[in-house]
């Protein structure tokens, strides 16, 4: 007896599960992963408060004026990036594109925080130095 | 009859055991997925012997692996006990009220799916009580679950076949 029997033997009942399950499991997974990226959302602080929030999934291209230099954000197919800034040494543009983290313009003070709206969940760090 | 019927029980709880021993020497990505290879003995058990046999042997592999690795009464116990009830459970009763229906393979893969919703239905009501890992988790669980399932069922039906070539006797009759 080999596993060619036991598979041959299996019943059509057997099969249609397991195919059925398979479907299922794949949709399944397809589905969370579009959920849980389309709850994502760009949240831009300027001297350590949230200035603005804007969802991952809708392309804009927003300028940002800090009080010690200002940037210019582009959100494009759930990517952020900086296009333009007035730092001297560019670290944030060359950057590039961000699906998850952050990117941070200590001279312009702003940051770019990509992932779960941190403030609406009641979570804010201890404090902000600078 | 019924002290034949305690050996057997005995004994395939004992080869349960050995190879959920052997599964965590499989190394896994994460340490609570398992292949559930001691299900191949509980589903031999529900096929060749009866339910009784098969709920016997899940409760003492669940109980005795526990008292092992030090988790009894712990929360890896609780759930490893909640899915292997409601496994073997679902499993017999698919196998009693719908006969000749499902063979090893779709009996397999009924218990692996029965054994994951019900591990994370109780993960979330006494653990977890948010639901947005448990969602995320579940479509993960499903398909590896289908995978070994599968898996088991087919050495299973293999097993129970070579043995009844070999002319061993397997029933009290």
């Amino acid at each position: 007896m080999s596993l060619k029997d036991s598979i041959r033997s299996t019943t059509v009942a057997d099969r249609i599960l397991l195919i059925f399950l398979l479907f299922i499991s794949f949709f399944s997974l397809l589905l969370t992963k579009e959920v849980l990226s389309r709850s994502k959302e760009v949240s831009i602080e300027v001297d350590g408060e949230v200035r603005y929030i804007y969802p991952l999934d809708t392309d804009r291209k927003v300028y940002v004026e800090g009080s010690h230099g200002h940037l210019t954000v582009e959100i494009k197919d759930r990517g952020v990036r900086v296009t333009d800034s007035s730092c001297p040494n560019k670290l944030c543009q060359r950057q590039g594109w961000v699906r998850a983290g952050a990117i941070i313009c200590i001279p312009g003070r702003i940051s770019v925080t990509v992932g779960g709206s941190e403030k609406s969940k009641g979570v804010t760090p201890d404090a902000i130095t600078g | 009859m019924q002290s034949q019927d305690n050996y057997r029980i005995a004994l395939l709880s004992s080869y349960a055991l050995a190879l959920h021993g052997l599964e965590s020497l499989i190394p896994m990505p994460l340490p609570w997925i398992r292949v559930g290879l001691s299900n191949i003995i509980t589903l031999m058990a529900l096929l060749l012997f009866g339910f009784r046999a098969a709920v016997m042997v899940t409760l003492t592999r669940v109980t005795l692996a526990s008292l092992f690795n030090g988790s009894f009464l712990g929360p890896g116990f609780i759930l490893s006990l909640g899915g292997g009830i409601s496994s073997i459970l679902s499993v017999v009763c698919v196998f009693t009220l719908l006969p000749g229906v499902f063979g090893p393979v779709g009996l397999s893969l009924i218990g692996a799916l029965f054994h994951n919703l019900s591990q994370l239905l109780l993960a979330y009501a006494l653990f977890i009580q948010k639901a947005e890992p448990v969602l995320i988790v579940c479509p993960v669980l499903m398909l590896l679950g289908t995978i070994t399932g599968l898996v088991n069922g087919l050495t299973t039906d293999l097993v129970i076949r070579n043995l009844k070539m070999s002319g061993i006797s397997l029933h009290n009759n």
